[in-house]
Order: structure tokens, then sequence, then C-alpha cells
């Protein structure tokens, strides 16, 4: 179980846990950003480039790039191996898809950083 | 097909959906905070039909995968996990979904 825990290796719980915890995280984040939105009576270049310049706002979007990588992980792997029975297919599938997800993330960073 | 299959089948695709759509999110995110110009060619792109509808479908899928998102949360807690209950759920997830789809619609074009 140790081993388990400090690997990468996945089980049941861990997967039950982590998507639940990130979907809070995104469900809070998306209530930010639409509050942004509906609370901003113009959304300006200069309003929208303040928001993001704020280092919490930076941390929090950080951390919600993280999360919908892992929530991906693990929504994409559910869907896959329900309707994708090829495991080699799958495997090729997932990695294109987890490579996105990556982007998305590493995209992400570079934009904060120059925020 | 049940209530609750429909409810779970949406849950899905909603999910495979926006994860294809944050390309187009993340790449007007990007582009908005480049520069003044990148942001008024965002604003640019936006006021067209079909970026808006790229931007309702994103909201409308997103809705969908929060509402579905936090009846299970409470099913987890062991709620409306009977028939009955279950398919009221559903049909109350899916009610208020097409509710807040039609206000995306009219936030986004009115």
């Amino acid at each position: 179980m140790v081993l388990n825990q400090a690997s990468l290796k996945r089980d049941g719980v861990q997967d039950y846990v982590s998507l639940r915890a990130t979907a809070i995280i995104l469900t809070l984040y998306t209530l930010f950003i639409l509050g942004f939105f509906l609370f901003t009576p113009e959304v300006t270049y200069d309003n929208w480039k303040a928001l993001f310049s704020n280092l919490l706002v930076k941390a929090f979007t950080l951390l919600a790039l993280v999360c919908i990588a892992v929530h991906t992980k693990i929504g994409l792997w559910q869907v896959l191996t329900d309707y994708v029975k090829s495991a080699a297919l799958r495997a090729v599938l997932q990695f294109f898809l987890y490579t996105l997800a990556f982007g998305y993330v590493a995209v992400g960073l570079f934009v904060l950083w120059g925020a | 097909m049940p209530a609750t299959a429909k409810a779970s089948i949406l849950h899905r695709v909603t999910g495979v959906a926006m994860f294809f759509a944050l390309v187009f999110v993340i790449w007007a995110w990007a582009a908005s905070l480049s520069s003044p110009e990148g942001f008024a060619a965002v604003k640019e792109v936006m006021t067209s039909f079909i970026a808006k509808f790229i931007a309702w479908g994103t909201l409308t899928v997103l809705s969908y995968h929060i509402i579905g998102g936090i009846r299970h949360l409470i099913m987890d807690m062991g709620h409306w996990e009977e028939l009955e209950s279950g398919n009221t759920s559903a049909k109350a997830a899916i009610g208020l979904w097409l509710v807040v789809a039609v206000l995306a619609g009219v936030w986004l074009w009115f």
C-alpha cells in the first residue's frame, strides 16, 4: 500500500476522492469567473488584465488548470474503458488526450507567467 | 430511455465536449490577455454567430456537468438512490439545466 501511494499507480478510492475534490474546486472557479463577468459593468482589457495580475487569482487559475488535468484524466479513462474495448486503441487515445490536457496546463502556466 | 439514463449519458457527453471546448476557451483567454490588440481581436471574433454559438455550447455543457455533478455529490451522501427519487432528481436536473441554457443564450445574444 505504501508503494502504491508513493507511485502514480491508481486505485479506485484515490480516483473517487480526486474526481470529487477537483470537481468542487472547478465549480468554485467557474462561479468566481462567472461572478466577475456578471458584476463587472464592462469587461475591458485593463480590468481583465488586472484580474489575472492578482497573485491569488493566478494561484487559483493554476490550481483550476491542474484540477482539469486530474479530473479529465479520471473522467476520460472512465468513458474510454466503457466504450473503447481495444486496449491498444485506448492507449493511443489516452496518450493524445492526456498530452492535450498537459498542453492546457502548460499554456495556462505561461499565460499566467506573462499576465 | 429513463430520465436517470439520460442524466448519466448527458454527464458523459458534456464532460467530453468540455474537454475539447477548452481549446477555444484557452485560446480566447490567452489571446485576450496577450495585448490590448489581442483583447480587441477576441472581442471582435465574439460578435460572430459561430463564436457565440461555441461560447453558448461551452456554457451549456459546463452548466449541465455542474448540475449533474452536484446531483452526484448529493447521491454520494445517500440521497435519491431509489428508482422514484432517482428519476425525479434526474428530471429536475435536466429541467434546471434547460432553464440555465436559455438564460445563457439570452445573456450572450441580448
